[in-house]
């Protein structure tokens, strides 16, 4: 009930200060991810303990305070909360090895592409707390977007707690869990998206006479910008399109350039590709 | 119902024309006499094809007093063109420019008008009452109304074209043709009646129809593959380019006037072209029935 879900997010948010938090492999998205908690003052790094198999991505987590280890037992012995950040086709060997050291306190929470909740659980002793996050790169500078979707051992409790904890990295949000795919070819390779169009964007730009480091972050804040006033006034993209479109004006003879080259549809081919693959992907 | 019909006098040279026949079923009064409809009305509708303009204006001149409120119809002729032939005749002509579009004969038509230098306020709003009646009606800057053709004077043309083809997508999949262009004229009727009743933006009504993953948004990506939104802006570009490229042609006169008169009145007899000036106590009789006086 409502009660109960409002007590759950209380105990989350309780939870979260005297949280220890482990990794499982500490490649890139999860170093982004740990950085992003470490920034928002969420987590002490001393709480933060990671493990993976040589030093090459463990040194940047050591030089920010967090404990690192090549033993993923460890891991599970030392912390509640327990990111699973391997490759995929590493994951199924890694749970097999860890699977005798999981207990009912933990709470598991796989940032693995491809691999789904039924596949987890039935790794993972029966019962066990389980989500599944799929995060965004950005989350290292806590403008991060993230969906989770809850195994059947995960309760409000722990929903809470994550999204508690996560909401200090950027936008978190529960869905179920046929939208994370989608969300993979919307925003985890979204990202992707942007880079390409604030390329080209100052492209134009050096074209037209503007130096390329100014035409560069000017593009950036283009983009932030924009993205702000659509996040804080909750308006209509199309909509907040045709405010800046004075009659006659630049703003219109440049849309119409895109529009001529079908870029809604080459970006919605964009997004269909992405999610695809990672539905091909998860079925290998 | 805004005006009764033997308040309206329509004129034409050519008798045989079907409007004519159409015209005076509906008890409005016809008359061959130009100079006629000029002396019995208040309001002056100039509804014939733009290169015949200048000549009307020879014609009706001398008849042309200060009650008159004299409202041309004829693309891309110049509020600036009908004064300077009207001065030679009088000194402060009132003149209105308008531009409609042919759903005035369903009474959904869309209205601009834009005012001359010594037609008052009252006068515009009286056109503007008049052509309420038969649909959208407002004011603009003049140098607006080659945009406003290729928008919405051009626009049922895309409208139609539209229709035609949303037809042919029901036919392939298995409806009957009669169906299939009924259903898709309610379909863009109810959209368009809906865009106008709203306070939302279209992009919004879109999204509200297209349920994630269902059938809509699949077809708008097939839209917007094809450059659908493109297509439609250069649409309206190319009509009101056009319409300034025929006016500039007009304004530089580069065909002899006699040469004009010969041309266009053979045609004017071989074609369908309804009224020449038409004229009312109050209004006159629009030409909704021919499209061909809005042809540019």
């Amino acid at each position: 009930g409502r009660r109960g879900l409002e007590g759950a997010c209380r105990r989350g948010a309780m939870e979260a200060a005297e949280l220890r938090v482990g990794f499982v492999g500490a490649g890139r998205m999860a170093g982004g991810l740990a950085r992003g908690l470490l920034r928002a003052g969420k987590v002490p790094a001393s709480s933060i303990l990671a493990s993976a198999p040589t030093d090459k991505n463990l040194d940047a987590w050591r030089e920010s305070g967090c404990r690192t280890t090549h033993c993923n037992l460890e891991v599970l012995q030392e912390s509640t909360l327990v990111f699973l950040a391997t490759k995929p086709h590493i994951l199924p060997g890694v749970l097999q090895e860890i699977r005798p050291a999981v207990g009912p306190h933990h709470i598991v929470v796989s940032l693995v592409a491809g691999i789904t909740l039924q596949t987890l659980q039935r790794l993972l002793p029966a019962g066990t707390k389980v989500l599944r996050l799929m995060p965004n790169l950005p989350c290292v500078v806590q403008a991060g977007a993230m969906v989770f979707a809850r195994g059947s051992g995960a309760g409000d409790g722990e929903a809470a707690l994550l999204k508690n904890l996560l909401s200090s990295c950027g936008l978190c949000e529960e869905v179920p869990e046929s939208y994370i795919n989608i969300h993979t070819g919307l925003s985890g390779s979204g990202v992707a998206y942007v880079y390409l169009f604030a390329e080209a964007l100052a492209e134009g730009a050096v074209k037209m006479g503007m130096p390329s480091g100014l035409a560069s972050r000017i593009a950036a804040q283009t983009l932030l910008g924009a993205a702000k006033v659509m996040l804080e006034t909750g308006e209509h993209p199309a909509k907040l399109r045709g405010d800046v479109c004075t009659p006659g004006g630049t703003t219109i003879h440049a849309l119409h350039q895109l529009e001529k080259g079908a870029l809604r549809a080459t970006v919605m081919n964009a997004v269909e590709a992405a999610t695809k693959r990672a539905c091909d992907m998860a079925e290998d | 119902g805004v005006l009764a019909a033997h308040k309206i006098t329509a004129s034409s040279p050519d008798t045989d024309l079907p409007t004519v026949s159409g015209l005076r079923k509906m008890g409005v009064n016809f008359t061959v006499s130009n100079k006629d409809t000029v002396k019995s009305s208040d309001v002056l509708f100039l509804a014939v094809k733009p290169p015949i303009i200048p000549f009307i204006l020879e014609e009706v001149g001398p008849d042309i007093e200060p009650r008159h409120i004299v409202v041309s119809c004829a693309a891309g002729v110049t509020i600036s063109s009908i004064e300077k032939k009207l001065s030679t005749f009088c000194p402060t002509p009132k003149v209105i420019r308008c531009m409609t579009n042919t759903p005035v004969v369903v009474r959904e038509g869309a209205t601009v008008y834009a005012t001359g230098t010594h037609a008052d306020v009252e006068d515009g709003k009286l056109l503007e009452q008049l052509m309420a009646s038969v649909g959208f009606c407002t004011e603009v800057e003049e140098d607006l109304i080659d945009a406003v053709t290729g928008l919405s004077g051009s626009g049922p043309a895309y409208a139609f074209t539209a229709l035609d083809a949303l037809a042919d997508g029901g036919v392939k999949m298995g409806l009957p043709r009669r169906l299939a262009v009924r259903l898709g004229a309610q379909a863009l009727l109810g959209a368009a009646k809906m865009l106008l009743e709203s306070e939302q933006h279209p992009g919004q009504l879109k999204d509200n129809v297209c349920s994630p993953g269902g059938a809509t948004i699949h077809a708008l990506h097939f839209l917007e593959s094809g450059g659908f939104r493109s297509l439609l802006i250069n649409a309206v570009e190319a009509s009101c380019i056009r319409t300034r490229e025929l006016q500039h042609l007009a304004d530089q006169e580069k065909i002899s006037p006699a040469a004009i008169k010969k041309t266009l009145l053979d045609k004017v007899k071989l074609e369908s072209p309804s009224l020449s000036v038409a004229s009312a106590s109050k209004v006159s009789l629009f030409t909704s029935k021919s499209p061909s006086s809005k042809k540019n």
